[in-house]
């Protein structure tokens, strides 16, 4: 039995992950085994749905995320939280069912909370102890053996800049060390997907950068992220995955990147044949203005793309130039979140 | 001459950013869990880990407790060539609940061991790891009532060894008290078990140290009144009354004397009455299955 614990002390000396999720699937109890499911999809929530007394807090979402660092956008009380606590099992779906790393959360939460590493936004940390105690006895609670969780406190509060200051009462740290100890805690159990609540509230400029810097390397470690925030920023600066959720319903879901490139306003220039064109969007339903003798439409995702292709060529219209204006994800959860999908 | 000139590469200094590496190892699950959280709520019960100042408290009551054990010792180490009869100013059945350094330390540690988790807002983090509240429960009961067992037991062991080795025979001693090794060992478990359930029921009510410990003392001291009141002028060898069981604070001290004598002690408010040991077993269970209720109630919600 000894040497399987001494497999335990192998902290993170190393400067790249050399254990593939095959194997991290295999260091899991068998129970957790035989449902993993690296290769598909990180988070598949089906129908989910979540009321309280007087109010629904999530409303039929159905959704499928891939691994990755993923933003989960809304403003408050849009049913983040809520979502979190469904994930890690604290919280039962009314309707609907969610599965983390291919386990049902409602069937095997505790192999599910086993998998996940949790910061909350709000302060969660034990004032009078050391972040070294914390976070390692954080480990033991994720089930590494002792030694192990020592080992890993010590090298992951390195990791997130605490190498000096782990020894000191937590009492005393400033707000951006206490949310690096509430990141390390979340991180010493080797989680494969971790939560982090509004990660960057409270901090200043620098200490946010700071912050987002660390969840941008987590990805290139193995770890998928899953950032509830509402700050389209730092997602966008971020995560390369979006959900938008407004009122517990899904707005959008879909690629950062593709989101930014497909929403927005598309440039055309017509030859100044500006009239006829803006009349053929409008019949459409797309909006568009003219200025200074091109065309700005606003269009929303492909579908939008493909109908502008359609009237230019309907008219006969000269296309000199469509190019496309790049959003922010403000202005795509502003224009979505009146419409659903 | 010239300078000997190091190597050039020790010359050179570099910053290694050690990155992340998974662990691979093997994992427990609520089973390890619920021991970790036992092991880190007796480190904190005891101050272990923090400052000096979290240790005083602990270690003082355990030298209070120690106390008469060792006088005891030692006032039969002086006064063995003297005595015809072996001097005994503790017995082992009084030594079980030295009730007020006990209360004392339960109206100190619970609170400690319970509250800064709700007021921190540390529990859920702990239920974001595989536990369930059942195993918070578990967990912090166990872990008071093991301190709360050995501060009990460690003195016992004290003056045991003591009595033996200042005894003419120290075999002789042993084998005329081998009752005594499983008769203090059960006692002080029922004493540890009855007041860890009641600190710890209590100290989930708030989140506020200072209230759960008054609240402790408040319970033991109001119940104790209160059965004085209702046992009224009660004196030794007289019937008592059933009113005494209300006492929450002696109802552990009357089921130690069923498991030493064997029944009620005629010095105790309850002799006289009927099926006093049943009675008090009984309540003794009762207590214990309210205060699991209340812990339950209490932590239900992390698995709604």
């Amino acid at each position: 039995m000894r040497h399987l614990w001494l497999r335990g002390r192998c902290g993170l000396a190393s400067r790249q992950p050399t254990t593939e999720p095959a194997e991290r699937a295999a260091a899991l109890p068998v129970a957790c085994q035989t449902q993993t499911m690296e290769d598909g999809p990180l988070l598949r929530v089906n129908g989910l749905t979540k009321r309280y007394p007087g109010v629904t807090a999530v409303d039929d979402l159905t959704l499928e995320l891939p691994r990755g660092r993923i933003g989960l956008v809304g403003a408050n009380g849009a049913g983040k939280s809520t979502m979190f606590r469904l994930l890690l099992g604290l919280a039962h779906p009314t309707e609907g069912r969610i599965e983390v790393c291919g386990v049902d959360v409602e069937h095997d939460p505790i192999s599910v909370r086993a998998r996940l590493g949790y910061m909350p936004e709000h302060d969660c940390l034990p004032l009078d102890q050391t972040a070294a105690d914390v976070v390692s006895t954080f480990g033991e609670l994720s089930g590494l053996p002792a030694r192990a969780a020592r080992q890993r406190a010590s090298d992951i509060l390195d990791l997130v800049g605490l190498d000096e200051a782990r020894f000191r009462p937590i009492g005393g740290f400033s707000t951006g060390m206490r949310q690096r100890t509430k990141l390390a805690q979340a991180l010493v159990g080797d989680p494969e997907l971790v939560l982090l609540d509004e990660p960057t509230a409270g901090l200043d400029p620098t200490g946010r950068e700071e912050m987002l810097e660390l969840v941008s390397r987590l990805g290139s470690f193995g770890i998928s992220v899953l950032m509830a925030t509402h700050l389209l920023d730092d997602v966008q600066q971020v995560c390369d995955h979006v959900v938008m959720i407004d009122g517990g319903k899904l707005v959008v879901s879909g690629g950062t990147q593709s989101l930014l490139e497909r929403n927005g306003v598309v440039t055309l220039d017509v030859g100044g044949r500006v009239d006829a064109l803006i009349a053929g969007l409008a019949a459409r339903g797309i909006t568009a203005l003219a200025m200074d003798g091109v065309v700005e439409a606003t269009v929303d995702g492909d579908e939008d793309m493909d109908v502008l292709r359609d009237v230019v060529a309907d008219l006969e219209l000269p296309l000199f130039r469509l190019s496309s204006r790049l959003t922010s994800l403000d202005e795509v959860f502003v224009r979505r979140a009146g419409s659903p999908s | 001459m010239s300078a000997i000139e190091p190597p050039t590469e020790l010359r050179r200094g570099a910053v290694y950013d050690r990155g992340y590496r998974p662990y691979d190892g093997p994992r427990g699950m609520r089973g390890a869990a619920t021991f970790a959280l036992y092991k880190a709520s007796i480190r904190r019960a005891l101050g272990l880990r923090r400052a000096w100042r979290q240790k005083v408290a602990p270690f003082v009551l355990l030298a209070v407790v120690t106390v008469p054990a060792i006088v005891n010792v030692g006032i039969g180490y002086v006064t063995r060539d003297r005595l015809g009869d072996r001097f005994q100013i503790v017995t082992y059945r009084n030594y079980v609940g030295v009730s007020a350094a006990l209360l004392l330390f339960v109206a100190v540690v619970t609170p400690d061991v319970m509250c800064p988790d709700r007021r921190q807002h540390v529990l859920p983090l702990m239920f974001a790891r595989p536990l369930i509240g059942v195993d918070y429960v578990v967990a912090k009961v166990a872990s008071v009532a093991t301190i709360l067992f050995a501060f009990s037991f460690l003195p016992q062991v004290v003056l045991f060894v003591g009595n033996m080795l200042v005894s003419d025979g120290a075999l002789d001693y042993f084998t005329g008290h081998l009752d005594i090794l499983w008769k203090v060992p059960a006692a002080v478990i029922v004493l540890a078990v009855h007041y860890a359930v009641i600190g710890c029921a209590i100290s989930s009510l708030t989140e506020r140290r200072i209230v759960a410990g008054a609240s402790v003392i408040g319970l033991f001291l109001l119940t104790s009144i209160t059965s004085a009141v209702i046992v009224g002028d009660w004196s030794v060898g007289k019937g008592g009354s059933a009113g005494a069981l209300i006492n929450v604070l002696a109802l552990p001290l009357y089921l130690r004397d069923v498991i030493f004598l064997g029944h009620i002690d005629i010095d105790s408010p309850l002799n006289g009455v009927g099926w006093g040991g049943l009675l008090v077993l009984a309540t003794y269970l009762a207590i214990l299955l309210g205060g699991a209720g209340v812990l339950w109630r209490r932590y239900r919600w992390v698995e709604r």
